[in-house]
């Protein structure tokens, strides 16, 4: 028998106020490590999904406006290419330093041709490449891309009056059509896809590249860093990241973070403060057996410690019983917030079981204190 | 011979608000080692004032106390909780044993302080408990002891440390004639080892085994008389 044993005989005595005295702190925690887990696996989420949906980079041509004009007369501007892209050019890309953080490098050529009849824009992209590169385009009646073939975006078939199975031609040659795609709301709904080759030829510039995707793996890595060196690498082309996606997703995610944290400090406080509470109503009934262990010669840290070690026990078991908990609630919660592979996650449960602990012990120090301090005239009067 | 207690003008007074209550107005005597006191007196007249003082669990307003040597108006608390521990042993009408702790177990609670194996406060609680005839319940609750058999558990506590001095308030009080009796027997049994023993006790009958009387009447000592001599103390004294 010693203090802690004696703590611990109290407590199971009391079971349903130490219950109680724990509920705050085991949901505090819970709550924390739940949300924790949860924005932490959705920060991985939300970078493979960026990670997936392709290009983060995009090198173009640099160019530069030029202003037209006669005498007083403007005649608007141009822009001028200092450069072009060529297919060459990927090679160039994928020769960087950190070219273990690149997952693709994608050329497009634009050209405007006649597609049976009608002036649009043709696109020419790799025909392998175009489920990587746009992997949420949805294509009707077409198993993939193949050189010879195209795909029609929705207001092109419509315009054409094409479906999957017919056929376009550019005034030369004959395209089967692979299938159309659903409505994007993007520019490529007027557009002819095809395979990059085939528009090269149709353009008449065999290599040629009107700029390149890059699909960069930036998870834990600077993206600045892969633009800097891929402008190294092409000093006549501008490397420019797409930052918007990257920074909006993180913000909802910091954000949803932020949110955690404010509801799991609140839930914390609360159950601090019920544990001051219990405990404080504790000593108040226990004022005898306080005077009873005072009169057979406890000294005040010995009844601190016991009051410390009782709140400390209840701490402990709920801080872990939360931190369990809120593993099993991210787990199973996972799908609903979009993760695919839920994993389980420690470092919130190592550090939220820690923290109700410190918490649990905080709140039992001013009861405990108060405990201590009791006369023993105080407490012997009531034996 | 020394007295191992030693009272001066020791004077206890209450008061809040304006008003005051004197529960003990100057009380003097020595008791010395091996004497067995039976403090009575009416209600109100300082019994339990005083041996709450005796106990070092108050401090009186005025006078001196020594016991064992100990100054205890100038015991810090954490002094008097030491001398609590190493010199008294209390006993209480209400025995007072935590009710979630078996019998061997609120034998050892003025253990649980100190860095002794559980196996040797254990061996220590069993022997006293079997001192006071509680052999093979000491794994007994509270709640499953009669009256006599809690007050046995709570004589073996306060022996624990071995205490020269023991302080009983009433403790047949709660108890029917033939139990107390037997609780006597063992205040007997351990005065006869050398004990100091203070009792206070409004039974008169609680005086054919005591040393002295000492009667108190509105916090003074109405009378202080030795009912038989010490078996060591020579016949003048």
């Amino acid at each position: 028998m010693n203090i802690r044993t004696l703590a611990w005989k109290n407590l199971l005595r009391r079971k349903s106020r130490a219950v109680f005295t724990g509920l705050g702190i085991f949901l505090g925690i819970a709550t924390f490590v739940a949300i924790s887990s949860i924005t932490s696996q959705m920060e991985g989420a939300v970078q493979d999904q960026l990670d997936r949906f392709g290009a983060n980079i995009v090198v173009s041509p640099r160019t530069e406006q030029v202003s037209l004009g006669f005498g007083d007369i403007a005649l608007g501007g141009t822009e001028v290419a200092h450069s072009r892209l060529t297919m060459a050019d990927k090679e160039r890309i994928a020769s960087i330093h950190h070219k273990d953080r690149i997952r693709s490098i994608v050329p497009f050529l634009m050209t405007a041709a006649d597609a049976s009849g009608k002036n649009l824009v043709w696109m020419g992209l790799p025909a392998g490449d175009v489920a990587g590169a746009r992997p949420w385009w949805k294509i009707q009646g077409g198993t993939g891309l193949k050189r010879g073939e195209v795909v029609l975006g929705a207001e092109a078939a419509t315009l054409l009056d094409k479906g999957p199975g017919g056929t376009v031609t550019d005034g030369n040659r004959l395209y089967r059509v692979a299938g159309v795609l659903q409505p994007t709301g993007e520019k490529e709904d007027g557009m002819v896809i095809a395979d990059i080759a085939d528009v090269q030829g149709l353009a008449k510039k065999p290599g040629a590249v009107t700029y390149f995707e890059v699909a960069a793996l930036c998870k834990d890595c600077p993206v600045e860093d892969i633009v800097a060196q891929i402008g190294q690498a092409l000093p006549g082309a501008r490397v420019s990241a797409i930052r918007q996606v990257v920074e909006s997703r993180k913000a909802a995610v910091d954000q949803l973070r932020r949110l955690g944290f404010g509801v799991s400090a609140i839930v914390l406080l609360i159950g601090g403060l019920m544990v001051l509470v219990t405990v404080m109503g504790g000593v108040q009934e226990r004022t005898r057996e306080i005077g009873v262990l005072r009169a057979v010669g406890f000294r005040k840290r010995s009844i601190f410690s016991l009051l410390f070690w009782e709140t400390g026990w209840v701490s402990l078991l709920s801080s872990l019983l939360g931190a369990g908990t809120g593993i099993a609630a991210a787990y199973l919660a996972s799908p609903v917030f979009g993760i695919e592979h839920p994993a389980i996650v420690l470092t919130p449960a190592i550090f939220g079981a820690v923290a109700g602990l410190t918490l649990g012990l905080l709140g039992a120090v001013p009861p405990a204190r108060r405990a201590a301090a009791l006369s023993p005239t105080e407490a012997i009067r009531s034996l | 011979m020394e007295p191992i207690i030693h009272l001066k003008d020791v004077s206890m007074v209450f008061g809040c608000n304006g008003t005051r209550a004197t529960a003990l107005g100057g009380i003097s005597f020595d008791v010395r080692p091996g004497e067995y006191v039976v403090i009575t007196g009416e209600s109100g007249s300082g019994k339990s004032t005083l041996l709450t003082i005796l106990g070092g669990l108050q401090v009186p307003t005025g006078g001196a106390v020594r016991i064992g040597g100990a100054d205890l108006s100038a015991l810090p608390a954490d002094g008097l909780a030491d001398f609590r521990r190493e010199t008294i042993g209390f006993v209480f009408q209400a025995y007072h044993l935590l009710p979630y702790l078996t019998a061997r177990e609120n034998v050892m609670v003025p253990m649980s302080p100190e860095r002794v194996s559980p196996r040797e406060k254990a061996s220590l609680a069993d022997s006293l408990l079997s001192s006071v005839g509680l052999t093979g319940k000491e794994d007994r609750l509270p709640s499953q002891l009669s009256g006599g058999e809690s007050q046995r558990v709570a004589i073996a506590r306060a022996l624990v440390h071995d205490p020269p001095v023991l302080l009983a308030d009433e403790p047949t009080g709660n108890l029917d004639s033939a139990t107390g009796e037997q609780i006597l027997d063992l205040f007997s049994d351990w005065h006869g080892r050398g004990k100091t023993v203070l009792m206070v006790t409004h039974n008169k009958a609680n005086l054919s085994r005591a040393t002295r009387s000492i009667r108190l009447r509105d916090g003074q000592v109405e009378e202080d008389r030795l009912l038989r001599l010490l078996p060591a103390e020579p016949a003048a004294v």
